[in-house]
């Protein structure tokens, strides 16, 4: 594990250049859009067990408010950044605060409820694209639009923010917060007997989970200069979050990553392969993934991996 | 006074858990809480750790009243508990089990480490340390229980069942443990099955029945009460003590 982050990063910094075509850069893209998705939800969904099943809200904000901004007042898009990280934040707070004071599953539903009403909502007013969408600049008018015509720099932008996202969630790991976070997922009763303020946790852990989910949604929309109700707010943007984080190991630094690097590839192999046909085999892949998650390895392939190497320790030191 | 629960009452529906219920505990005293299951003993014992709100009645600490204070509170107050089952974080190790509670008084990470490295010398963890809690039995996690809750550095223990399901080797090298933490200056309040133990720990005790406070004195003197003994010990439980 120690040898394969060094192995993985310098894997992820020279792929474009192995992998020199346009397709690849694309899979490349998707895949590191997915990890810094799934990554963001890790936070609040991982760490602190909290299943939410609409962060697409917060990536739909991220998604829209960019475009919007360029829009209607012809701004580079990349302003609407820290508008819709601001916008997520609160949008996490006035959700996590009365549902917060519950414990089970309030939260998860909440959070679906609310994703699906604003994805509603937002198809049918105008001044956000009614069910039509947003675009942004065809052409860019400086760099500032961040509008490329290759892959290659938007690679590199969504590594970098990547990298910043893993190394908060690394800090966040090995600090105070992050044991908190952890122990409220083990066992909520027992966390606040020691002294753990539970519902204000989870609800940092939420605020800091959405900002970086708005990023990625910001991302999605500037590099593709498109948004649209579906894409943005749809349900599957949530599910596909939450099945990446699962999938490598929800509540680890690197599963939300390796769950991308085994998603993504295996989803642009099926579009290949069916061509438009197989757009419903992702919903079948999705689902295919959570009945093996569930019966076999609930813990992900980081568990999955962890119980392996247990055995091989144990018989070898036998 | 350093606990001091007054009238507690907790009422599900029509139906009384706790009725009326009062105890007082000084600094330094051994408090034993006994009585048959579903005597109350339990939520009486949440109504204390902050879990369960009373529908009457308050709970103070050093006169500070907690009666309607959430359970981080009470732990920032100083009263740590541990669960009837015991309520381990089973994927992180020991040691981080202990560290969340080290982190309450000691919000550095090297120094919750420290004095998370310290409770588990005296409760003699250390060797699992590294290992998930999970791997541990019945005995090691009522232990790391115990190990979370000194963590907190508290001044009011309350432990619920802390020794059930111990073998009689187990239950000594407990008692020892909970001299220890007795000796450290560390109040104790125990809810138990196991009558020697009380017998040899308390300084009093407290006896439930039917959601009310039926006797309370001396170790001796509760044994031999009349009330105690129908609801509770039975007829033979002198016997069986004078041949254990």
């Amino acid at each position: 594990m120690k040898i394969g982050v060094p192995v993985l990063l310098l894997a992820l910094l020279v792929y474009p250049f192995v992998l020199n075509d346009p397709f690849y850069h694309d899979i490349g893209v998707a895949l590191l859009l997915a990890a810094i998705s799934a990554s963001a939800w890790n936070i609040v969904g991982g760490y602190a067990g909290q299943v939410s099943v609409g962060h697409g809200m917060f990536f739909g904000i991220g998604a829209y408010v960019p475009l919007l901004v360029y829009q209607h007042g012809a701004w580079p898009p990349v302003v609407g950044v820290p508008i819709g990280i601001v916008l997520s934040v609160l949008l996490a707070a006035a959700i996590g605060y009365p549902t917060f004071r519950l414990r089970g599953h309030y939260f998860s539903m909440a959070t679906i409820a609310v994703a699906e009403l604003i994805r509603i909502y937002v198809g049918t007013v105008d001044y956000l694209g009614a069910a039509i969408g947003l675009q942004g600049p065809a052409v860019g008018r400086g760099w500032w639009d961040l509008t490329f015509r290759g892959e290659l720099p938007y690679y590199y932008i969504f590594l970098a923010v990547l990298a910043v996202l893993l190394y908060v969630t690394f800090e966040v790991q090995r600090s105070r917060f992050g044991s908190y976070l952890r122990s409220i997922r083990a066992n909520e009763r027992a966390a606040a007997s020691l002294g753990v303020p539970v519902r204000q946790t989870k609800l940092k852990a939420l605020m800091l989970s959405a900002a970086f989910t708005s990023v990625a949604g910001s991302l999605y929309s500037i590099k593709t200069g498109f948004i649209d109700p579906e894409s943005g707010f749809g349900l599957l943007v949530s599910v596909q979050m939450l099945i990446t984080a699962a999938l490598g190991g929800a509540g680890t630094l690197f599963g939300p990553l390796v769950g991308a690097l085994i998603l993504v590839p295996l989803q642009a192999a099926t579009n290949t392969w069916f061509g438009g046909s197989g757009s419903g085999l992702t919903y079948i892949i999705y689902g295919g993934i959570i009945v093996l998650l569930a019966r076999f390895e609930p813990g992900g392939l980081y568990e999955f991996w962890h119980h392996i190497s247990m055995r091989w320790r144990a018989r070898h030191a036998a | 006074m350093l606990l001091e629960a007054k009238g507690v009452s907790k009422a599900f529906g029509s139906f009384f858990a706790v009725r009326n219920a009062d105890l007082t505990v000084a600094e330094g005293e051994i408090i034993g809480l006994i009585g048959p299951n579903g005597a109350g003993k339990s939520t009486f014992f949440n109504c204390l750790a902050g879990d369960t709100i009373p529908t009457t009645g308050t709970v103070s600490l050093n006169g500070a009243d907690l009666t309607r204070a959430s359970p981080d509170l009470h732990a920032r107050a100083g009263i740590g508990r541990t669960f009837q089952v015991p309520a381990t974080f089973e994927d992180m190790t020991v040691l981080e089990n202990v560290v969340v509670g080290a982190y309450l008084r000691h919000h550095h990470r090297a120094e919750a480490r420290k004095k998370a490295l310290d409770v588990l010398e005296i409760t003699g963890l250390s060797r699992f340390a590294d290992q998930r809690a999970r791997v541990l039995g019945t005995p090691g996690r009522k232990r790391l229980e115990i190990a979370r809750v000194l963590a907190l550095e508290p001044r009011l223990m309350l432990l619920d069942e802390a020794l059930a399901g111990l073998t009689p080797g187990e239950v000594q090298r407990a008692v020892e443990l909970l001299r220890r933490i007795h000796g450290m200056g560390i109040t104790l309040v125990i809810v138990e099955h196991i009558m020697e133990v009380i017998m040899t720990l308390a300084q009093r005790v407290i006896v439930f029945n039917q959601g009310h406070v039926i006797a309370h004195g001396k170790p001796e003197e509760v044994v031999q009460d009349e009330g105690v003994i129908q609801a509770y010990l039975g007829r033979n439980h002198g016997k069986r003590r004078g041949k254990s």
